[in-house]
Order: C-alpha cells, then structure tokens, then sequence
C-alpha cells in the first residue's frame, strides 16, 4: 500500500544543496518534502567535507605530539611517544557527523519540511516513488529541485572493493593501514593522503599527470610538493596505476618501466562524478549532456518546474555552491527575482599546507600585458613567524587597465579562513588601491593581504 | 646632513612612515633608542606576545583535548628554554627584516636617544654619549608608548612586572595576579595560566575589555573562567608588599569595603600604556601635550608646531600596531604632497586568546548612546560545520546593521581565528556594504567564516543552520 503525497516542492538529495533548499523554502513557507537515501548532510556531512577534516585535525595534532616526542618541537613542547587509538578516533568522527546531521533533521522540522527517508524514483518528471522503512510513497510535486551529488569514479583497473576504496571508505575505516596507496593527486586525495601520513601511514602517491593538483597553478602546488616530502610520501607523477594484488600496487612510470608501490590499502580518487542514474531520471526529460545535468543560470533545467543544483549540474563541485544555489532555487520558487552569479567560488585545499583559489590565476587573467600580479611570502609577515608558518604566500591579480581585483590566491599553513575576505573584497569590486589603503590588524595572516595589493601597485614587492 | 624627513622612534609607526616617504622619493632618516628596530610591537609587544600565546596554546591543547580524538599521549611538558628561544626567534626575524627594509629602501639609521632642538633641527645622543646634530625639514615623533604605573606600586619585574617582565619570566610562577583586564593583561594571563600559574585578574571596572561591545566581553568573561582564570571586578589594588618571599596584593572594591589581601608569587601590571615623550624636549619648544601626555595633532598630523608631526601611540586613538602603520603611510604620503588618510571608522582589533575576540566598528553601547537604531545578528560556533570538526566550539559572530539602511556597522566575533576572519568584515565596512551583500557572498565550505555569513543572515531572521 501507498500513501499519496501532494507537495508544492519536491527535494531530492539531502546532501548541502538540497538541504539548505529545503529549509530556505521551508522559511518562505512553501510546503516542502525532502527525500534522502544516504543520510543527511549527503556527501559533505557524511563522507566529504566534514569527517575529512576532522581526521585531518587530529592527524595534524598527532604530528605535532610527534614532533614532540621527538624533541624537534621548536617552540618547546616535550611528550612521550603518542599512539593513536583510531577506533576512539573514528567514534568521536562518527559523533560529529550524527550531531550535525542530527541538527540538520532539527532544522528541517523547525522549517516545517517533511524528510522522507529513501530513495526517490521518478515516473514522470514531477511524480516519484518512495520506499521508506514505514512504507511506500508516492509524491505529486508542482516544483522538483534534484539535489543527486556526485559518486566518486571507478578507474577500469582499480575496481572498488577488497583492497581499492574510494574516500567514502578511507574515512570509516577502524584500523589505520600500514602502507596506503592513493591514486589520484586531487585535493581530496592529497588531503587524505597526508592526513594519513601525519597519523604514521607509509603513503605514496601516484598521479597520471606530470604534477599534482592539476587544477592550480605551479607556483600554488609548489608549496605542497615539497612539504609531501617532509610528510614522508613518495610522490610517482606521470605514473599510471595497472591494478592491486597481494600487497602492491602495480605502476608504470613515466618512461614505461613498471614497478610496485606497497599497500595492504589502495585508496582511489580520481574524481567525482554527478549522480545521474537510478531514480528515472530518463522518464524526467531532462537535457543532460557530458554527463551532467544542464541548467540556465537560475539552475532551471530544460523542463519547466524542475531544477537541478550542486554537484550534479557540474564543476565546480563543491559544498557552498551547492548551498548558494540551493539558497536561490527556494527563493525562485517563492517568487524572489533571483539568478547565480557570484562573481567568484572560493575553493580551499585542505592540505598542509592549505591552498585557497579565489578569482582568476595570473596566466588567466592575462599577466604580465593585461594583468598586475602582487605577491608577498608569508615569510615576511610577523603572524606567520609566531605561528611558526613562514611557508607560502598570498597573491593578487588585478586589470592592469582599472586595478580592479579579479584574482586572490594563497598557499600556507593557516589560510583557509582568509578565503572570506578575498571574496568579499571582489565582490565588493575592490581595486588594489581600496585593498592596500584599508587597515589590516597587526599581527594577522590578513596583513598579507594588503602587502601583496600594496606589491601590485609597485611592480611586485612590497613595504615588508 | 641635511633630510627631507627625520622619523624618532622605528616602532611599527616610524619604520612604516619612514619606508614611505622614502619610496616617495624624499631623503629620510630615523632615530632609534633602541639597539633594535620594531619598537614596542616586535620587541616586546604583539610579536612576542603572540609567540607565547601560540606555543602555550599548543602545550595546553596536547594536555586536555586529545584523548577523545583518539589520541594516547603521556601529560605533555615545556622546554621553558626552547619556548623563550622560539620566542626570541621570531623576534628576532621580524626586527631583522625591518633592518633590512630600512637598508633597501636607503633610510640612514641614526642609533640614539632624539631630541628636537626647534622645528628642524634634532640632537642625537649615542648610548657611549656622543651627541651629533642632524637638519632636517620636518620631524616625525613616533616615539611610541610605555607602561602606565600603577601608584603605590613600584615595578621590579622581578616580583611585580610589566608585560615586558611578563614576557621573559624565568619559571612559570605558582601564582599570578594580573592588575587589569585590558588586552595585554588578559592575553599574557593567559599564557602563564596555560603553562599552569594559577591566574587571577583585578579589574577597576565591573567588566572586562572595557571598549568592547558588553555582551562579547560578558560571554568571553565566561570563556575565561572555564579555563579556570580567576576575576574580581569592580575592584581595585591598593599596594603590593614584596618584603616577604613572595607578594602581597591589598584590593577592596572600588566602591569602597573592606581590604583583602590575594598572595602571589608574580604580579602583573597590565593597566594601560602611557604616551612616551620623555626627553624629546617637547615643552622646551611648545608642542602642545594633553592631559595625558599625548602629543596633540591637527587632522594631518602636524603639531602646533609647524614642521613637526606625531603618529602612532604617542597621539590619541587605539594604541594598536596596525593604526600607528596607517597613520605613518597617511603621514608620509601628505609629507609628500599626496593625499593620505585614515579611516578610524574601520580599524580592527584582536585579542590573541584562545578563543580570540575580534572586533571592528561600533559596539552595541555606542550605537545606543548616539542613538542610531540597528538590527543584530548573532550565530554561534556551535553550528558551525569547520569548528565543530576542530573541536572549537567556543564563541559566535555578531553582526550589527542599521535598522534602516542595512549598512553594517560593527562586526564582532569570539571564535578560535577570529582574528583573520574580521578582515572579511573590515573589507566590507570600507564599501559600506550591507548585511544583505556579506549574506550573499559565496563562503567556502567548510571554513568558520560561515558563521560571519549565517550571522548576516540572521539579520533578517534567514539563518539556515539555526
Ligand atoms: C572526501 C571529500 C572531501 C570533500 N571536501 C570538500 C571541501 O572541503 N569543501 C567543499 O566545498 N567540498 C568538498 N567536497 C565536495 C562536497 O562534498 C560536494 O560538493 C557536496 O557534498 C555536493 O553537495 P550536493 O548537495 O550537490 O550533493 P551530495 O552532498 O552528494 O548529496 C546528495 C545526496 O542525495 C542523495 N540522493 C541521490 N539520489 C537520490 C535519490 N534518487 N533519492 C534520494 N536521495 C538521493 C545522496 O544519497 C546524497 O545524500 C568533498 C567531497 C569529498 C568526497
Ligand atoms: C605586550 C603587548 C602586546 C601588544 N600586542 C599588540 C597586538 O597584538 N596588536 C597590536 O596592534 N598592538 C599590540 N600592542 C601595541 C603595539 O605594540 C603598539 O600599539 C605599537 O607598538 C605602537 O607603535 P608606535 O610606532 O607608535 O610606537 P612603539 O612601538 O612604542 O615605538 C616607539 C619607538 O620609539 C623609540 N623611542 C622613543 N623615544 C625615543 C627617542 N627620544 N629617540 C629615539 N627613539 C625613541 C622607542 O625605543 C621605540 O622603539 C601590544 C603592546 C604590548 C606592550
């Protein structure tokens, strides 16, 4: 038996696009029903975003116990050996994640959405079945929002399972392995990658390209690169993975001999990619092509009343523009004049050091004809030295016509939180002139900020 | 030798004027006391300061909040050495790349104590007492400030310190009492706390970071206690007795009681910082002072001597780093006929604790009292996706919005970083920008940031994550 359900908004995925949509519209008070499958929060709350960071947390903070007991803590800290107890360590993730997914459900309630929990199959494109564990649903929708994500790409050679997982897996294992391989030097392999080797994991990487984190620029990735080598992890580029068998992870190098990199784990990451298949998209008649579903800058789809948000529409796939459109579609339905166009999508690395990407890269901008470039080292900036962080850099793009902002990019032990100020300040349609005449607080990592404007305007470097 | 411009004092005001004006293009020279450049602020200021609170942060993190993560870890200990060596070290970069700054951008150095002859004209003595006379057109005074003294209280920094004290103590005393609940006091308060003094802080006022916005300094109050800080407000001290092995703290409330005496093995006198003018010859040639010893200056810095400028501590305004830099560059800028300025406005502030406490605009007491009607909006740490997998739930960001125009006002936030996450407000504030364009502007995921963006969303009662 099924229940019929009558709804003005359908929300399907509960991952950060379609959460944030649910509750906006919820708030706007359109009667709204979200149905997830894999836990609320989707990818980032579950296995993404959030208990990534959580083990790379302690992972820093293992390594620092280390640096410790070994005497080589330059600030003085002294401790015996540390071990990792990393069931304790999975619990206490695990606890983080039930507590915000938990105040996600609280928050759906509080906006008055109803949350469905299964899968959702359409028959048409505003009619779905759900089979949930207190019965079967159908649901009639005036507005359909489809807020699928992505799934991590299997590579041909390296099926998932036994010794290959993708990040889903890497972050709810119980027992740390001895030696990890990671295929893939994204940022989420990268991240992972080091996180595990800070927690004492022989890890090696091996990468298809001739660099890591294809997507940055070198000067950007440089940084990173080199502190792999301090993290202790083999770094094989233009290498490609041939299988896993018995231990190993079989490699061709870049000049086609092959060889073995140990690993009781091989740990996959070499993208994601949108959710498309499994609750009859094909009966929806929506336009999809290089497998994603295609959208016009109100996220709408090629069928009236349905839109499509976050990771499934595309590059960039990320959390808050997932969230900043699942923002905007609740809007649109209530009526508000709407459309996505930040100027910018800020992207953050979190390796060690962290990377954060805002606006265009010099070479995108047309440096050095079209473009200033500023760039000041951490190493010259007080904060950084008492943090003992002199590693990295900030550096801006602007017009060289105009000096307008278009570009902020950063890599360094502490700079993730100075992603927001770069945003703002492009967006606010800052110039270097604005950026270098305003007041940084002393001692900060921000006061690199104004550095590097005040080293745009002088050809390069700067007062400090 | 004849200069376009002579600076006394490269405290982060002078070296900042001084590198200025000579990219300008004018002939500069400075005048330092000191066997260091940096002044205050690299030598025995922020930079110092914030190395202890960072590696003492650490130590106490590798204490407590570990175990629950998973990690085992017998109870940590310091190298009191090694950490006074870290610090050192970082001061020592910083003033010797102020050194190397002056040189590159051919600043002549002039060690020895300034004293301004007329407008023009400044006598240099060397520490071996030789003296030597330089011309100049104008005179910058940037000479900074020193440590208010308590009356009654004689500081040997030994027993009864100085935060310059406070900065080198040999051993980690058994117990500490910090006269002043300022920024300095609480932030060094902090440090011995975590390396385990046992801290206790009197405060004239019944509040701490007088200043600040009242509910921010209330809720971080708490914070502190938690981490077991000690305070009695609304009290004042009235002597200290170091005859014995230790010493002696007499306090009674401010409003009058009965004395009471707190025992300690190290006093800490953190009540302020006075304006330095001492020897410069001021009086002797007319330059106007205030009440409190600070040099007085027209909008454009000049004193009412003509030819001669003050910046930085030694005038009016917050004695912060960052505002004695923007009024050297303002300062130089107008030396060279350009048009400086500063925008008192928007100058932020930061408590390096852990929590930090970071602050930009107006406070909710002083829209009040200019009657200016506004909207807040408050989120919380603890709804907060970055803080929650950091294990640093402590604090909240309070945006402040005029009621009718929705300009943000003042930006205010206790939260581990917080320091670095006011920039985003301060930006804002300098485009005069809404609550309405901080809530719409994309924040990466997951960064603590959000909670800046969730605050401003909470103006208009639109949060989504509470
Ligand atoms: C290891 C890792 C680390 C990451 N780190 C970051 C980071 O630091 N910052 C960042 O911005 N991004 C990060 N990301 C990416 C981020 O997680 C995604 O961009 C984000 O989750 C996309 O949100 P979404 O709402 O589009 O989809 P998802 O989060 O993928 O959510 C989709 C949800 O829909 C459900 N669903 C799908 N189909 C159906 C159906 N038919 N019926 C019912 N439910 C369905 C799924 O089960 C899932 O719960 C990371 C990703 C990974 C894997
Ligand atoms: C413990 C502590 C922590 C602090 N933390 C921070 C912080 O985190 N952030 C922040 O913004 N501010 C902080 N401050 C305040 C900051 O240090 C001052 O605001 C800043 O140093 C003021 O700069 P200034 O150039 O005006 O003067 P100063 O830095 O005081 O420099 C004045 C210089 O002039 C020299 N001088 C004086 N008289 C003469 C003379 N007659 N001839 C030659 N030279 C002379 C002095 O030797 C000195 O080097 C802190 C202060 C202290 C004490």
């Amino acid at each position: 038996m099924t229940t019929p359900l009558k709804t003005r908004l359908l929300v399907v995925g509960g991952g950060p696009g379609g959460y944030v949509a649910a509750i906006r519209a919820g708030q706007l008070g359109i009667d709204t029903i979200l149905v997830d499958e894999g836990g609320l929060g989707g990818t980032c709350l579950q296995r993404g975003c959030i208990p990534s960071k959580a083990l790379i947390e302690v992972a820093t903070r293992f390594a620092h116990l280390r640096a410790a007991a070994e005497g080589t803590d330059p600030a003085g800290l002294r401790a015996g050996t540390p071990s990792m107890d990393f069931a304790q360590t999975r619990a206490w993730k695990d606890g983080i994640v039930t507590r915000l997914a938990d105040g996600v459900a609280g928050l759906l309630r509080r906006a008055k959405v109803r949350h469905l929990a299964g899968r959702a199959v359409f028959s048409d494109a505003k009619t779905c079945r759900v089979e949930t564990g207190e019965g079967a649903f159908t649901i009639a929708a005036e507005a359909v929002i489809l807020a699928t994500g992505s799934e991590p790409v299997e590579l041909p050679a390296l099926p998932f399972g036994g010794g290959v997982v993708s990040s889903t897996q890497a972050l709810s294992l119980s027992a740390l392995p001895e030696c990890l391989a990671v295929v893939g030097a994204g940022y989420i392999g990268l991240e992972l990658g080091i996180a595990f080797a800070k927690l004492g994991v022989s890890v090696s990487v091996v990468e298809r390209q001739d660099r890591i984190l294809p997507l940055y620029d070198r000067a950007l990735t440089e940084p990173v690169r080199r502190a792999l080598e301090r993290h202790g992890i083999s770094l094989h580029l233009s290498a490609r993975a041939l299988g896993h068998t018995d231990g190993a992870l079989a490699v061709e190098g870049a000049d086609g001999t092959p060889f073995q990199v140990p690993a009781d784990l091989v740990l996959s990451t070499v993208g994601r990619r949108p959710r498309l298949e499994g609750f009859g998209l094909e009966a929806m008649a929506v336009d999809v092509k290089d497998g994603r579903i295609l959208v016009d800058d109100q996220c709408r789809t090629s069928m009236s009343g349905v839109f499509a948000i976050g990771d499934v529409i595309g590059e960039p796939m990320l959390a808050h523009k997932a969230m900043a459109q699942g923002e905007m579609v609740a809007e649109i339905v209530a009526g508000h004049r709407r459309r996505f166009d930040p100027l910018v999508i800020p992207a953050v690395c979190f390796t060690d050091p962290e990377i954060v990407v805002v606006g265009l890269s010099p070479e995108e901008a047309g440096a050095p004809e079209r473009a200033l470039v500023g760039t000041v080292p951490f190493l010259a900036n007080g904060r950084a030295l008492t943090l003992d962080a002199p590693a990295g850099f900030v550096r801006v793009v602007a017009r060289r016509e105009d000096h307008v902002i278009v570009g902020v990019q950063a890599v360094g032990a502490h700079v993730s939180e100075l992603s927001a100020a770069f945003v703002t300040a492009i967006e606010m349609g800052a110039r270097l002139e604005d950026v270098a005449g305003m007041i940084h607080a002393h001692p900060t990592l921000g006061e690199a900020f104004h550095e590097a404007a005040l080293a745009a305007l002088s050809g390069g470097s700067a007062r400090h | 030798m004849s200069y376009d411009l002579i600076v006394i004092g490269t405290g982060p005001g002078g070296y900042v004027c001084a590198i200025r004006a000579s990219q300008l293009g004018l002939k500069v020279a400075v005048v330092e006391k000191r066997a260091t450049h940096g002044g205050t602020c690299l030598n025995v200021g922020c930079i110092p300061s914030k190395a202890l609170l960072h590696a003492s942060e650490l130590f106490e993190e590798a204490g407590h909040s570990f175990a629950s993560m998973g990690i085992q870890v017998s109870a940590p200990t310091l190298d009191h050495a090694a950490l006074l060596g870290f610090k050192d070290k970082a001061v020592d970069g910083n003033t010797k790349g102020v050194e190397f700054l002056l040189k590159k951008n051919k600043v002549d150095v002039h060690f020895g104590t300034g004293r301004i002859l007329a407008a023009g004209k400044v006598e240099v003595t060397a520490a071996d007492g030789s003296k030597s006379e330089l011309e100049t057109k104008n005179i910058v005074i940037a000479t900074g400030s020193d440590v208010a003294q308590l009356p009654g209280v004689t500081i040997d920094e030994q027993k009864v310190v100085s935060s310059t004290g406070a900065l080198v103590l040999p051993k980690v005393p058994g117990k500490l009492v910090v006269v002043g609940a300022g920024v300095i006091g609480l932030e060094l308060g902090s440090v011995w706390r975590r390396l385990g003094a046992q801290v206790t802080v009197v405060e004239f006022l019944d509040r701490i970071l007088p200043g600040m916005d009242g509910e921010v300094a209330k809720s971080f109050q708490r914070i502190l206690e938690k981490q077991g800080v000690a305070f009695k407000l609304g009290t004042k001290v009235t002597g200290v007795d170091t005859s014995g092995t230790g010493a002696k703290v007499t306090v009674e409330p401010a409003a009058g009681g009965a004395a009471e005496v707190i025992e300690a093995d190290v006093v800490l006198v953190a009540i302020g910082r006075v304006a330095y003018t001492q020897g410069l010859g001021l009086a002797e040639i007319g330059v106007e002072t205030d009440k409190r010893g600070r040099v007085v200056i027209d909008p454009h810095f000049q004193t009412n001597v003509p030819g001669i400028f003050a910046i930085g501590d030694v005038v009016a305004g917050p004695m912060l780093a960052h505002k004695a830099e923007d009024e050297g560059v303002a300062c130089a800028e107008l030396l060279a006929g350009k048009a400086g300025h500063v925008n008192y406005g928007v100058i932020p502030g930061v408590v390096y604790t852990s929590p930090e406490v970071a602050s930009v605009g107006k406070t909710e007491e002083e829209l009040k009292a200019e009657g200016i009607a506004y909207t807040v909006g408050k989120f919380p740490f603890l709804a907060n996706g970055r803080a929650k997998a950091n294990n640093q739930t402590d604090g909240f960001v309070k945006i402040l919005a005029d009621a009718a125009t929705d300009k943000v006002l003042g930006a205010h936030i206790i939260g581990v970083e917080a320091g670095e996450m006011i920039h985003e407000c301060a930006v804002l504030m300098e485009f005069g920008g809404s609550s309405e364009d901080l809530a719409r502007t994309c924040h990466a995921h997951p960064t603590r940031s959000e909670a800046v963006k969730e605050a401003a969303m909470a103006v208009e009662k639109r949060a989504i994550h509470m």
